[in-house]
C-alpha cells in the first residue's frame, strides 16, 4: 500500500474491479434495451463495447483521485479530478460507522465504510471501498479513539498516522458482550410488520405488471392467469396472503440473516446482519440517547416486539441501521432493552394515562372520518345504485373505528423515571420511547385550537438524536408542565 | 405552572403581519382577475360568489390574525434559557437552555426592513428545536443576539 508524505491514503485497489461492475449493474436496463434493439436489426456494429474502456478509465481516475487521511484530530476525504472536493469531519464528532458489503464486495473482501458525524444527516464520509480488515481497523480507530488500550495506539489527534499501523488483529473480541443473536424461528413474525407487508406489496405490484406483459405471449402465464381467475374470491385472497407472506419472509431473511448485537467494554453497540449484502453498524455509546420499543398491531397480537436505538448521527436513508433487534418475542426484547437501559420502570413499568379529554379526542379522530366514509357508501347506494352488499361494510367500518380509537387511547401514556422520559402512543404503529433525560435539549408545549378548549397539550421534547423530537400527545396541560418541571427544574426556575 | 414570557414583541409587528396577510390577499386577487379574463361564459355570478367568499374570509384574517398573534407573541431570555410563546389558532411555547444553543441568527425580511423590525432565531443541535422570535424592534434584536451569543460562547461541549 502506498502512502505519500502527508499521510494521505488511497482506497483499496480491488475497487478497480468493483467499479466497472457497479457501473454495469447501474446501466443494466440501458444495456438490455440495447441488446433488445440489436436483436431486431441487422447491424453488426458493437458500438456499446467502446463504453467499456471508458468505464474502466473512469474507475481508475476515481481511484487515483480519491484519498483520505486521519490527521490533526480529523478525518479528511478528498476526491474529484476537475472539481476537487474535500470533506472533513472532526474525530470527536464521529457518531456511527457503517460497513456495508454487497455480494461483489464480499467476493473481493471489500467493504464500503460510511462515517456519519453530528450536525445533520448529510454530514457523512463514504469510503467506497476499503478491504474489510482495513475498514474494521479504521472503525476501531475512529470509535475507540478515547481508549488507546483498545487500538494499542495514542489517540489519533496527534501526528499523522496510517490506518495500516493498527495491529492486524481486530480489537479484542474476548470481552465483547453478545447481547442478541437471531433465532431463525423469529422469521415467523416477518409477515406481521407493516414494513414487511409494504415491501412485499411493492414486489407483488411490480411482478404483476411484468407478468401482464408476458402473459399475452406465454401459454404458461396465460394458463396460470385463467386458473387464478376461475378460483373463488377467498382462494384469491388466500393465494395473495400466501405470496405476500413468502415475500415478507424473504425480505426478512435478506435483511436480518445472522443478525447479531454485541457491546464492547466501552459500551459501543455493534450490529451485524444481512444474507447477501452484509452490513455492520457501530454506534458510539456516548451518542445513544435512548431506545424505542416498537409494538405494531400485528406483532403485538403475536406477542412480539422490536427494538431500535435513538442516537445522533445515524444514516437515516439507510433503513434499518438503528435496529437493535428485529421482530422477536417480547420475552427476548424486553430483557434486551433492560440490558441496554437498565431501568425497569421506564422499559416495562406502568404509564400515567392521559385522561378523558384525550380519550374523547382519540375517538373523535377515528370515528369522524369513518362516519364520512360510511355516509359516502350509503349515498352511493342511494344515488348511484351501487351493489347492496357494500352496506355490510358500514357497521364494520364504524365498529373498527371505535376499536381503533379506544386502542389508540389505551396506548397513550407517559412517565418520568430518575433517568428517562417515557412516552407511548399509536395503535397500528405503537411505540414506546425511552428517552434519556440528559439527551433532551429543549421543550415545546403545543396546543391547537381544539386542544386548548379541552385543556390538553402536546409536550414535545427536542433532542439531537433519532427523530429529533419525541412527543407526549394530548396530555393534560398541568401534567405537561409537571413533567417539564420534573425533568428540567433549573429551566423552569426562571419562569415559574 | 409556567407563567407567560415577560416581553411583548414590537407594536409594529401587527403592521408587519397585516402587510403579510394583504400580500396573500393580493395573490388571491390576481388569481381572481386571471379567472375573470380567461373565463368565456357570459354568466359572472360564480365569480362574484367566489370573490365574496374569499374577500370576507381574507378580510377577517387580515384584521383578526395580526391582533391575535400580537396578544400571544411573547418572549424572555435569561442567563440560562430562552423562552417564547407564539402562534394564534395553534399556539406553542418553547424553551431552550442556552447551554445547548448552536447558532443565533438575526433575519430581516423586506417588510421587516421597511418597519425597522427583525426576527431572531436560536437553533440547537435538534432539527426540531429552533426558537424564533418574530417582530422585534431592531435595537432590541441586536441586544438580544449579543446577549445570547455571549452566553453560548461561555458554554463548552458540543451541545448535543
Amino acid at each position: 500500500m502506498s502512502e505519500d508524505t502527508d499521510g494521505w491514503r488511497r482506497l483499496d485497489a480491488r475497487m478497480l474491479l468493483v467499479h466497472p461492475l457497479e457501473t454495469l449493474i447501474r446501466f443494466l436496463p440501458a444495456l438490455l434495451a440495447v441488446v433488445l434493439f440489436r436483436s431486431g436489426s441487422d447491424a453488426n456494429d458493437r458500438w456499446e463495447l467502446y463504453a467499456i474502456p471508458l468505464i474502466v478509465a473512469f474507475g481508475v481516475l476515481r481511484w487515483l483521485t480519491t484519498r483520505y487521511r486521519i490527521a490533526d484530530g480529523q478525518i479528511e476525504l478528498r476526491r474529484g479530478l476537475f472539481t476537487k472536493q474535500t470533506t472533513t469531519a472532526r474525530l470527536d464528532k464521529v457518531r456511527t460507522i457503517d460497513l456495508t458489503a454487497r455480494v461483489y464486495h464480499r467476493l473481493l473482501g471489500l467493504a464500503k465504510v460510511e462515517v456519519s458525524t453530528a450536525g445533520g444527516h448529510h454530514d457523512r464520509l463514504v469510503l467506497d471501498a476499503l478491504g474489510v480488515d482495513a475498514g474494521r481497523r479504521l472503525r476501531a480507530e475512529l470509535l475507540h479513539r478515547l481508549d488507546p488500550a483498545v487500538t494499542g495506539l495514542p489517540a489519533p489527534t496527534g501526528a499523522p498516522m496510517a490506518v495500516e499501523d493498527v495491529p492486524r488483529e481486530a480489537p479484542p473480541r474476548v470481552d465483547d458482550e453478545l447481547l442478541l443473536r437471531l433465532d431463525p424461528t423469529w422469521i415467523r413474525y416477518a409477515p406481521l410488520t407493516v414494513t414487511g407487508l409494504a415491501s412485499a406489496a411493492a414486489i407483488v405490484g411490480f411482478a404483476t405488471q411484468g407478468f401482464s406483459r408476458f402473459s399475452q405471449e406465454r401459454s404458461v402465464f396465460r394458463d396460470g392467469a385463467s386458473l387464478v381467475s376461475r378460483l373463488s374470491w377467498w382462494a384469491d385472497v388466500l393465494l395473495l396472503l400466501g405470496i405476500v407472506s413468502l415475500l415478507a419472509v424473504g425480505a426478512y431473511v435478506l435483511t436480518f440473516w445472522g443478525f447479531r448485537l454485541t457491546r464492547n467494554r466501552l459500551g459501543t453497540l455493534h450490529t451485524r446482519r444481512g444474507l447477501l449484502t452484509s452490513r455492520e453498524t457501530s454506534i458510539d455509546a456516548a451518542r445513544v440517547r435512548g431506545i424505542r420499543l416498537d409494538e405494531p398491531l400485528g406483532l403485538r397480537l403475536a406477542g412480539a416486539r422490536r427494538l431500535k436505538v435513538v442516537t445522533s448521527g445515524l444514516l437515516r436513508e439507510q433503513g434499518g441501521s438503528d435496529w437493535l433487534c428485529p421482530p422477536a418475542p417480547a420475552d427476548v426484547v424486553t430483557p434486551l432493552a433492560l440490558r441496554i437501559r437498565p431501568d425497569e420502570a421506564a422499559v416495562s413499568g406502568p404509564l400515567t394515562p392521559h385522561g378523558p379529554a384525550a380519550q374523547r379526542r382519540r375517538l373523535t379522530r377515528a370515528v369522524v372520518p369513518a362516519t364520512l366514509v360510511a355516509a359516502a357508501l350509503v349515498a352511493a347506494r342511494l344515488l348511484w345504485d351501487w351493489h347492496g352488499s357494500l352496506l355490510v361494510l358500514v357497521p364494520l367500518i364504524l365498529v373498527g373505528a371505535v376499536a381503533l380509537g379506544q386502542d389508540r387511547y389505551r396506548a397513550l401514556g407517559h412517565t418520568v423515571t430518575p433517568g428517562h422520559l417515557v412516552s407511548r402512543h399509536g395503535s397500528l404503529d405503537r411505540q414506546r420511547i425511552v428517552l434519556d433525560r440528559d439527551g433532551i435539549i429543549g421543550w415545546k408545549v403545543e396546543q391547537s385550537f381544539f386542544q386548548r378548549r379541552v385543556g390538553v397539550a402536546t409536550l414535545v421534547a427536542t433532542t439531537a438524536a433519532g427523530a429529533q423530537h419525541y412527543d407526549v400527545v394530548d396530555v393534560p396541560l398541568e401534567q405537561a408542565y409537571a413533567v417539564l418541571a420534573h425533568v428540567s427544574p433549573e429551566l423552569l426556575a426562571d419562569f415559574a | 405552572m409556567l407563567r407567560e414570557p415577560a416581553h411583548r414583541v414590537s407594536r409594529r409587528a401587527v403592521l408587519m403581519w397585516t402587510i403579510q396577510a394583504l400580500v396573500v390577499l393580493a395573490v388571491l386577487l390576481a388569481g381572481q382577475v386571471v379567472w375573470w379574463l380567461v373565463d368565456d361564459s357570459p354568466s359572472r355570478s360564480l365569480h362574484w360568489i367566489v370573490g365574496a367568499v374569499w374577500l370576507v374570509a381574507g378580510a377577517a384574517y387580515a384584521v383578526a390574525m395580526p391582533q391575535w398573534r400580537y396578544r400571544v407573541h411573547r418572549w424572555e431570555a435569561t442567563s440560562r434559557a430562552i423562552y417564547t410563546q407564539s402562534g394564534w389558532l395553534r399556539q406553542e411555547r418553547r424553551i431552550a437552555p442556552l447551554s445547548r444553543v448552536q447558532t443565533v441568527d438575526l433575519e430581516r425580511g423586506p417588510v421587516a426592513q421597511l418597519l425597522g423590525l427583525a426576527s431572531v432565531t436560536v437553533t440547537t443541535a435538534s432539527a426540531a428545536g429552533p426558537v424564533t422570535i418574530h417582530g422585534l424592534d431592531l435595537p432590541v434584536a441586536h441586544e438580544l443576539v449579543d446577549a445570547l451569543t455571549a452566553a453560548a460562547v461561555a458554554e463548552t461541549g458540543d451541545a448535543t
